[in-house]
């Protein structure tokens, strides 16, 4: 029942209601709710809070999801990583080589239910971060290279219909990913994602867009898109999405 | 005077036997004489006369020892016998009259006769039930033939109805002349039973794969038998509830097959039973329904996740369903609210779909074994008839399936579901006043008999299990509730919270109806997944807790407290069938020497007592005969634990019961065979038996006489001992 069709009667019982009505939850503990850790492998490794909160702002606005907008930077090796089920690794340049145990460490992360963004903010997809990224998840999955997503992955419909990956660029216009099972846990992000989210203190972007603010809302699209993949995995492949939305014509 | 002193009279035609071996005796006669020859004198006069009178004395001794036996053989002859054969098999019992009156025939043939029943075998006596499952009327007369060799008999009575299923019908019935076996008497054959005409439906055999997987269709065909080329109506009913019927028409020799398919919606052990219509003058109605007994198993456990919000917590439990290949998940994820339509998103940029919550807890809840409700909140989703589906929700769990609930903002209270029919199943008590929740972080304890149920037992042995709830991480907060619910059991509490002056229950279990309900009032319980996996265990106690909450929610009959199963679900007739009754504790563990007993009970009324008391597996052993064919069910019950049932099938068209006309033309044609020496009397006439006044038979008469007794043996030791110890003591010996 919307508000505007409230009769006077219902909207004061509604209000005395209020009154006497005890105090509703929001969840149980901040850390339960969905929220950002950054890894930081120092050099080569960037440090963008303000891009991570914008994306969990805009996932509590559009969503029924009950987020938590903050964002924290965690060692690879601390144990704590295991309180964060949501990671990215932003950088622009090459990254220094990581310790075995550190490895193992985000092997066991990715492998028991965690979820790594990488994401190149030099926006190329082919640079030295790239490239050490690269390294780095050779020696995290050694069976199980990066590979491009098909355009029909359950991350362009995890809530918005996506056609391609936009940022602060167009990277090599794919997202490519590890596949484990049938969710891929972990994502290289080639189009500097965080770029196009990043704000300053005053809260105005940081960084502006070729493509102006609608490239901009594209971004965020892209984002929403990502934390609801990393909770919700493949839940839009099921079968009953698929063959409601093809029903409707909104995908083929 | 003289066969006095023999004990008797002596036949010259008699033979001598010893009592004792002849190596026993052959020692005996030496010890003896070697004692004679030691203690004889060496000199002196009458030496020679006393050696002999002495060796006399001894031999009546030895003669003794060696018991003889003069053993003699005679016989003498008496009027010949009367025979009397009557058929105790099966199909003598269709028909009370058919049974009754051969015991009346057998009771007019009075007199002095030896009475066989045949059927199974040849047994002296009437028969004292009609249980003979093969008529072997020539395998019959040969046993008279055998048994009564030598001897002629004055009469040879054969009472049956002629539904023979040995060779000797067969072979009466062709062409060529047929031996039938050699009598040493005239035969009379008496035939109880009419001998029906007409047409006779029937269904012959049901085919079925054995067991059917739950919600797939399998099929079940039968073979039909009727009046050529007709048409038949053919029904198919399960536990007696018509399912389908289908026309079929019979081919040239009357038979036609039909094949039903049908998708069976529970797990169990199932009657199904396929009949057609009696015919006017049906020749036997009863072979016109035919009914076996198919196991349904659960291929895979069918369920519905239903999230108001995506959250770690989901996140988690959708990994571990979706990764088991014994579930098959259906998940609607609640994205988007009322709240979060203003986010200034265009509909159609967007991927979702309509929420279809009618269709869902209507038309295809029974489709699902278990529901859960993760986090999720009814009030703004069912705009339509919200109480109606939440009573569907709760018909659902008083008939088999299972619903779990999982706490959060939007469960429990939060979920505003104090006072709706959910809460009726639940297994915690809502309507908390004041804090709905506590967000503090805690760790819970395992309640009483918690580390021994399947859903909280998460490794191999209790003190494992004790441990390994012990060191999981704490979990960030909880729905309060008011308590356990009645017929609830709590598994996990929190350690510091009460309610009702207990410990608040955080994970609780109940037993509804036909189904289970589970509460668990947190919405971390991924930590005990991801955060164990930080430490290098896995998450093993994760999928372990999820793994045993499943099994035990979806509960197959086969997996309750109190189990009754049968060793097939379908046997032969006549087959021995083992009924195990296995009884648990609440926390699934054996339970010894409990008293049950139950009854088993056959499609004619009948009913077999079964009782026992459980073994150390918790498990008694029943063995049982069935003797009618169709459904058969046992009931199973235990003052203390409860009670089971399950339904086996006699299956097998039992030759006995497929034909159950009598066949005169048989009878007569076997009487005919038998020449001047055989009679056939049909139904009504008079037995007046064939006579053969000239039979007579030889009584053989056997006497022993002892002659180790004899008193002439007194006599000739008394003489000749005497006469010895006389002699030596004139002649100066001691």
């Amino acid at each position: 029942m919307r508000p505007d069709n409230w009769t006077r009667r219902q909207i004061l019982g509604a209000i005395s209601a209020g009154l006497v009505l005890p105090s509703a939850a929001l969840g149980f503990g901040a850390d339960s709710r969905f929220h950002v850790a950054e890894i930081d492998l120092g050099r080569g490794s960037l440090h963008r809070p303000q891009a991570w909160k914008r994306m969990l702002h805009e996932i509590i606005q559009a969503t029924s999801i009950e987020a938590n907008p903050i964002s924290v930077r965690v060692d690879p090796k601390d144990p704590a990583l295991f309180e964060h089920p949501f990671a990215v690794l932003v950088g622009d340049d090459a990254l220094p080589p990581l310790e075995d145990e550190a490895i193992h460490q985000l092997r066991r992360y990715l492998s028991y239910g965690g979820f790594l963004l990488i994401d190149d903010a030099s926006g190329t997809g082919t640079g030295a971060f790239a490239k050490s990224a690269r390294d780095l998840v050779r020696r995290v999955f050694p069976t199980r290279p990066l590979s491009p997503l098909p355009g029909d992955h359950a991350l362009y419909r995890s809530f918005f219909l996506l056609d391609r990956p936009v940022g602060r660029t167009r990277g090599t216009g794919v997202i490519e990913g590890v596949q484990l099972g049938p969710t891929a846990p972990l994502m290289f992000c080639p189009c500097d994602l965080s770029g196009a989210l990043d704000r300053g203190a005053d809260g105005r972007n940081t960084i502006p867009l070729a493509g102006g603010e609608s490239q901009r809302r594209e971004a965020v699209k892209l984002s929403i898109n990502l934390g609801l993949y990393a909770l919700t995995s493949n839940y839009k492949h099921d079968i009953a999405h698929v063959v409601e939305l093809m029903r409707e014509g909104r995908i083929e | 005077m003289m066969d006095w002193w023999f004990n008797g009279p002596l036949s010259p035609q008699g033979e001598l036997t010893w009592g004792l071996p002849l190596g026993w005796i052959a020692l005996a006669l030496g010890i003896g004489f070697l004692i004679l020859f030691l203690t004889s004198r060496r000199q002196g006069e009458g030496r020679l006369v006393e050696l002999v009178c002495s060796a006399l004395a001894l031999s009546t001794v030895i003669w003794g020892i060696a018991d003889p036996i003069w053993f003699e053989a005679d016989g003498r002859t008496e009027p010949g016998r009367t025979v009397v054969l009557v058929d105790g098999s099966r199909s003598m019992g269709v028909e009370k009259e058919r049974g009754t009156r051969a015991l009346r025939v057998l009771q007019d043939i009075g007199g002095d006769r030896d009475v066989y029943t045949f059927g199974e075998g040849l047994k002296a006596g009437p028969p004292q039930d009609w249980t003979g499952s093969g008529t072997d009327i020539g395998e019959a007369l040969d046993a008279v033939a055998d048994r009564y060799l030598g001897q002629t008999l004055r009469s040879i009575v054969l009472i049956t109805d002629g539904i023979d299923r040995g060779g000797l019908r067969a072979n009466l019935a062709g062409e060529n002349d047929t031996v039938v076996p050699a009598l040493p008497g005239p035969l009379t054959v008496v035939q109880v039973g009419e001998t029906i005409s007409g047409i006779d439906n029937a269904v012959s055999d049901i085919q079925t794969g054995g067991f059917a997987f739950l919600r797939t269709p399998f099929p079940l065909t039968a073979l039909v038998e009727g009046a050529p080329e007709s048409e038949l109506a053919v029904t198919l009913r399960r536990e007696g509830r018509l399912v389908d019927t289908q026309r079929v028409t019979l081919d040239a020799s009357g038979q036609g097959n039909v094949r039903f398919e049908v998708t069976p919606n529970a797990v169990g052990r199932f009657v199904w039973e396929i009949s057609v219509p009696d015919a006017v003058d049906d020749a036997v109605p009863g072979n016109n329904s035919h009914a076996v007994v198919v196991r349904v198993v659960r291929d895979r456990t069918r369920v519905l996740q239903v999230c108001g919000s995506p959250s770690y917590d989901q996140k988690f439990l959708r990994l571990f369903l979706k990764d088991d290949p014994s579930v098959d998940l259906v998940s609607f994820f609640i994205l988007r609210t009322h709240e979060d339509f203003a986010s200034g998103w265009y509909p159609d940029e967007l991927s979702l779909i309509a929420f279809p919550y009618e269709r869902l807890f209507t038309e295809q809840l029974e489709t699902f074994d278990v529901v859960i409700f993760q986090n999720f909140d009814f009030k703004p989703y069912f705009e339509r008839d919200p109480n109606g589906l939440l009573r569907n929700m709760v018909s659902f769990v008083r008939s088999g399936g299972a619903l779990v609930m999982i706490g959060g903002d939007r469960s429990f209270d939060l979920g505003e579901y104090a006072g709706t029919p959910i809460e009726g199943v639940l297994p915690v008590k809502l309507g908390v006043k004041g804090e709905l929740a506590n967000e503090k972080p805690f760790r819970p304890v395992l309640a009483d008999g918690g580390n021994q149920h399947p859903v909280t037992r998460i490794a191999g042995t209790i003190e494992d299990s004790e441990a390994a709830w012990a060191r999981l991480p704490n979990l960030d907060g909880m729905n309060r509730n008011r308590g356990l619910a009645e017929g609830a059991a709590a598994l996990l509490t929190h350690p510091e919270l009460t309610s009702e002056g207990e410990p608040m229950p955080v994970l609780a279990v109940r037993e509804i109806g036909e189904g289970r309900t589970m509460a668990l009032m947190s919405d971390a319980s991924w930590r005990w997944s991801f955060s164990e996996a930080a430490t290098g265990r896995g998450n093993q106690a994760y999928l372990r807790f999820w793994k045993g909450a499943l099994r035990w929610l979806v509960a197959d009959p086969d997996d309750r407290r109190v189990v009754v199963q049968p060793s097939a679900e379908n046997v032969l007739l006549g087959q021995e069938l083992r009924v195990t009754t296995t009884i648990r504790d609440a926390g699934f563990n054996p339970v010894e020497g409990v008293r049950y007993s139950g009854v088993v009970e056959a499609p004619d009324g009948s009913r077999t007592m079964v009782e026992g008391i459980t073994d150390t597996s918790g498990i008694g052993v029943s063995l049982i005969q069935p003797t009618v064919q169709g459904a058969h069910r046992v009931r199973v019950t235990s003052d203390d634990q409860g009670a089971a049932e399950t339904v086996f099938s006699v299956v097998t068209r039992d030759p006995e019961l497929a034909e159950v006309s009598a066949d005169g033309e048989f009878l007569a044609r076997l009487a005919a065979a038998y020449g001047s020496r055989g009679a056939f009397r049909g139904p009504g006439e008079s037995i007046d038996p064939l006579i053969d006044p000239t039979a007579v038979r030889v009584i053989d008469e056997q006497r022993s006489v002892s002659l180790a007794s004899m008193p002439i043996l007194a006599l000739i030791f008394g003489l000749f001992g005497g006469f010895a110890w006389w002699t030596r003591r004139r002649h100066g010996g001691l």
